[in-house]
């Protein structure tokens, strides 16, 4: 009696364990996956570093060359007229495309999101008291009119490819996330670009009416950094 | 003689059943522990679409500059090649003012692309903002020459509304419906960008009302910029 007893106790003490192993292992599997999967982050962080490093070091490299390319191309046009004229042009255009560094005098723009508790703004609109895509595009916009030659925002030069866009709640310039505060600057006539900028019923006079923070300044000496991307075009042809 | 065997027996079960339950026990407990970390690596885990797109950005980035790169080692070859022989360097410089010149829209060019028309309706003008959005999405989708009423736009240019609404200023040009804004650059692309299901453009502006038409062209003809493309305030600082 005593015997059998024990048998019984023995044997759902064994099946109480039994399946309790059986859902843990199932566990197991599972933490072996995520586990793995934080081996797999881990070896992606590794990844992303490593061609980030890449990057920048080719992008060393090519600073490099391209100046001494420039040096080159200086020294084989040196003696010839209509040569040197044209690596004259050629040097313009590709400032005007964004592709060198640039300094002068111009204004620099401060713009933030309005703070959530701003009773002034008066809007009632929480999507105004963001800063959109749009308004950036507004103001590039002003900007050009007032004969700005060189823009950029958060060290995104503005180009004749550049877009400014809005996936989700992020916003793009050339494929770079940037993010609020924005700082805008702009070379060019110093007079013309603030007094555009700063005038009753300017774009930066209604964003500020909508609660956000807008601060305009003058500067004489502000640097522009170059276009870093590649551009690359494929489909035009010209017309001959 | 029996009972002694019994005791003996009794003695081993439950020595035998201590030590199973005791590494049943802590093996469970190995495996709480594991079920909780389960819990944080999920977290992590979130990351990895995200390592992969930065990745994957980067690998872009580095592959561009490192063409590019590939691109100005050959230029500088080619002018040392010239200058070792005594040859003419001229056409060298020809071709890379060719080339700017294109980029930057001194040259009527051709290619595949697109045609998109904007007029006013009785209950929707279409107003400079309209514009600026869709040059704006353009070049999102790669463009590389877009033209408004065969009006070149270029980095400087501004687009800007006028009298009160019923003129578009485009750089310095007055224009008025219908705008026909046109594109060269990857047809597909572009089509399927600005024709995306209610965030496009053109499903948007239709949506609002405006009155859009899209097509796609196999040849887009867009002239060069007609004006002067220079700069007074700005100079070139070199790279350290």
């Amino acid at each position: 009696m005593n015997k059998k007893q024990i048998c019984i106790t023995l044997g759902i003490m064994c099946f109480i364990l039994t399946f309790a192993i059986c859902i843990q292992i199932r566990t197991i599997n599972t933490a072996n996956s995520t586990a793995s999967q934080t081996l797999t982050d881990n070896g992606l962080r590794d990844e992303v570093l490593k061609w980030k490093e890449k990057y920048d070091n080719a992008y060393e490299e090519l600073k490099k060359s391209e100046k001494t390319l420039e040096e080159v191309r200086q020294k084989a046009t040196k003696n010839d007229d209509s040569s040197s004229k044209k690596e004259e042009e050629l040097k313009i255009n590709n400032t005007l495309l964004g592709l060198t560094n640039v300094k002068g005098s111009g204004i620099i723009i401060k713009l933030q999101d309005a703070n959530e508790n701003d009773s002034l703004a008066t809007s009632d609109n929480i999507s105004k008291k963001l800063i959109h895509n749009g308004d950036l595009l507004a103001v590039v916009n002003e900007l050009k009119n007032a004969g700005a030659e060189a823009i950029e925002i958060n060290n995104q030069r503005i180009t004749n490819t550049s877009s400014i866009t809005c996936e989700g709640n992020v916003t793009k310039i050339n494929g770079e996330k940037i993010g609020s505060p924005f700082e805008i600057k702009a070379i060019g006539s110093q007079g013309l670009l603030y007094g555009q900028l700063t005038r009753p019923g300017s774009y930066l006079s209604l964003m500020s009416d909508d609660g956000i923070i807008v601060e305009v300044s003058k500067s004489d000496d502000i640097s522009i950094e170059k276009y870093k991307g590649v551009v690359n075009f494929e489909y035009i042809k010209a017309i001959k | 003689m029996k009972k002694i065997e019994f005791k003996v027996d009794n003695i081993a079960v439950s020595v035998v059943m201590f030590i199973v339950c005791v590494s049943l026990i802590s093996v469970m407990f190995m495996q709480f522990k594991t079920v909780e970390e389960t819990d944080i690596t999920e977290i992590e885990s979130m990351r990895e679409t995200e390592l992969r797109e930065t990745l994957s950005e980067w690998k872009t980035k580095y592959e561009q500059t490192n063409e590019k790169l590939e691109d100005t080692k050959n230029k500088i070859e080619e002018y040392n090649q010239k200058m070792e022989k005594n040859e003419e360097t001229s056409v060298l410089i020809d071709k890379e003012l060719e080339q700017s010149k294109l980029n930057i829209g001194k040259t009527d060019v051709e290619g595949e692309g697109v045609v998109i028309k904007l007029n006013d309706n009785d209950d929707n003008d279409i107003i400079a903002s309209d514009l600026i959005e869709l040059i704006n999405e353009l070049r999102y989708a790669g463009a590389e020459a877009i033209s408004i009423n065969d009006i070149r736009i270029i980095n400087s240019t501004e687009i800007v509304d006028l009298d009160n609404f019923s003129y578009i200023s485009v750089g310095e040009q007055r224009l008025e419906s219908p705008y026909v804004v046109k594109a060269i650059g990857n047809q597909t692309y572009l089509s399927s960008i600005l024709n995306l299901k209610d965030s496009g453009y053109i499903d948007k502006y239709k949506n609002s009302g405006k009155s859009v038409e899209f097509e796609t062209k196999k040849k887009v003809e867009i002239l060069k910029y007609n004006g002067d493309m220079n700069y007074k305030y700005l100079e070139i600082e070199e790279d350290q």
